[in-house]
């Protein structure tokens, strides 16, 4: 949104009645300089505004002798110009006022589409990780692939959300155990959802994954190889799966190093992707000019990534498998309730921190 | 099984030197794999014993990243892999190679780089390695095979 856009208010009287109004530059406003003087004519009251002038010369003293006549004339001008002083100045005034009342106008519309905006990307009409991230239209509108997955993703989340309040709903009422398994089942799926269809997005276009495009800000900062992090989601889960057995305690603690183990392999390898790839396109560099054979080497390195995002995914998925095995449905289901409640709020924070209130630098 | 360790570190990114003979002796188990005149006429029949006498062997292509993962997982656990690295106009035949070696075991799929062999069999790649160290079957398995002491 430009305001500095000069289109000028054709009317004296600012009027504010269109929502986003086309706000001119102040100095648009000073169009007809009130602060000329060089006319002698008697002084022009513009008649739309408010006729209170403050001009005190109500009469002019007839002078009786030629000196007094030219004395007297000599006055005349400088209260002449006196007047139009002040009254080019309360003019002045008052088109400020209005200015500074348009911007205040303008600045609360602003906050509350901003606000809009936020709300309509929580509820799965999702366009792209943000303004913040300065590449909207990037993707969206280049790979189909990529805007298929943008939409499925707003309703996958949407999706989760409905789901997350249900499984809340369904632990405090009295459920059977068997109607318990089936939300565990249906929570676990709806994940698995998301990872195939990642694996779709990913073939389109991985670097869109790995950028973080489609998570918001807080959950891509947490992020590890294009979602979260297998080993820190079993840390947030423990203390909601209430009462363990020392067989579970046991089992949850080996599953945690284990994650971590397989994290750090797949970390390693991955480091040791960025330094073949920079190899390869940096071969030759010295001065050769083509540098086709090493762009086309470079690309054949670049499929690995779709392996490694499909890797990622893969383990998040055993993870989710083999904790699911060891747990009970009632505990499964706080678990599942545990992580839906983390993603939303991960979500609400990134909300809240792009509408913050900017401060003024 | 045969010491692993000694093996291992014999074997570990060296290819063995018996390879690369050019025409000294056609393994008839390879004819389907070797071309008369190709310049690529190479012995492979090595692999079933590198296979064999190795607790744990990855082959991987060379320069691939995954079989790194693999390596520093199975690293991570204690157990010193053998790692043996295809190169890319040696890839099919290796491929056949490994396959003829699986077909032992009865299973008929494609083989597919990595591809990990543990206690003398074929166990898979990258997939099936994380899969099994989540669900703890990994561990127990390299014990067996004689890769592991704990």
């Amino acid at each position: 949104m430009n305001f500095a856009s000069t289109q000028f208010v054709p009317s004296r009287r600012m009027g504010i009645c269109e929502p986003l109004p086309q706000i001119g530059m102040w100095s648009d406003y000073k169009e007809n300089n009130y602060l000329d003087t060089s006319t002698p004519a008697i002084l022009e009251v513009d008649s739309r505004f408010d006729n209170q002038s403050e001009d005190t010369s109500h009469g002019i003293v007839e002078p009786s002798n030629k000196y007094d006549q030219e004395v007297s004339k000599t006055n005349d001008k400088q209260l002449r110009r006196l007047a139009q002083n002040r009254e080019a100045a309360r003019k002045c005034r008052l088109r400020k006022k209005a200015y500074v009342q348009q911007l205040e106008n303008s600045k609360l519309r602003l906050m509350q589409l901003e606000q809009e905006l936020e709300r309509a990307r929580q509820q799965g009409l999702y366009v792209g990780g943000g303004l913040d991230t300065g590449q909207l239209g990037y993707s969206r509108t280049t790979n189909p692939g990529i805007a298929t997955f943008e939409m499925a993703y707003g309703h996958w989340v949407e999706e989760q959300n409905k789901k997350t309040a249900d499984l809340r709903n369904a632990l405090c009422s009295d459920i059977t155990d068997l109607e318990l398994s089936s939300f565990v089942d249906d929570g676990m799926n709806h994940y698995f959802d998301l990872f195939l269809m990642k694996e779709t997005a990913a073939k389109a276009d991985v670097f869109y994954l790995m950028s973080g495009m489609w998570e918001t800000s807080a959950e891509h900062f947490l992020s590890w190889i294009g979602g979260f992090r297998p080993s820190e989601l079993l840390k947030v889960l423990e203390p909601h799966l209430g009462p363990l057995t020392e067989k579970q305690s046991l089992e949850l603690s080996n599953l945690k190093q284990s994650c971590q183990q397989a994290e750090d392999a797949l970390s390693q390898g991955l480091e040791r992707l960025h330094q073949i790839l920079s190899e390869t396109v940096a071969d030759g560099l010295l001065g050769e000019g083509n540098y086709l054979p090493q762009i086309n080497a470079a690309l054949e390195k670049l499929k690995a990534m779709v392996r490694f995002v499909g890797q990622a995914d893969h383990l998040r998925k055993e993870t989710l498998l083999q904790i699911s095995r060891n747990l009970n449905n009632r505990q499964a289901a706080q678990g599942l309730l545990a992580l839906g409640e983390y993603f939303q709020r991960l979500r609400v924070l990134s909300s809240f921190w792009t509408s913050r209130p900017r401060e003024s630098s | 099984m045969h010491e692993p360790i000694l093996y291992g570190n014999l074997l570990l990114q060296q290819k063995p030197p018996t390879l690369r003979n050019p025409n000294l002796n056609p393994n008839p188990n390879n004819v389907k794999g070797i071309k008369e005149n190709a310049s690529s006429l190479y012995d492979f029949s090595d692999l079933k014993n590198m296979v064999k006498d190795n607790a744990v062997i990855v082959f991987g292509k060379k320069g691939c990243c995954m079989s790194h993962v693999i390596k520093r997982l199975l690293q991570a656990l204690g157990v010193n892999p053998a790692v043996y690295e295809v190169d890319e106009v040696d890839e099919n035949e290796v491929v056949i190679e490994l396959e003829g070696i699986r077909a032992g075991d009865g299973k008929q799929c494609s083989m597919q780089f990595p591809a990990v062999f543990i206690g003398g069999r074929w166990f898979g790649g990258l997939e099936r390695i994380i899969a099994s160290h989540i669900t703890g079957e990994l561990t127990p398995l390299l014990k067996q095979a004689g890769a592991l002491w704990l």
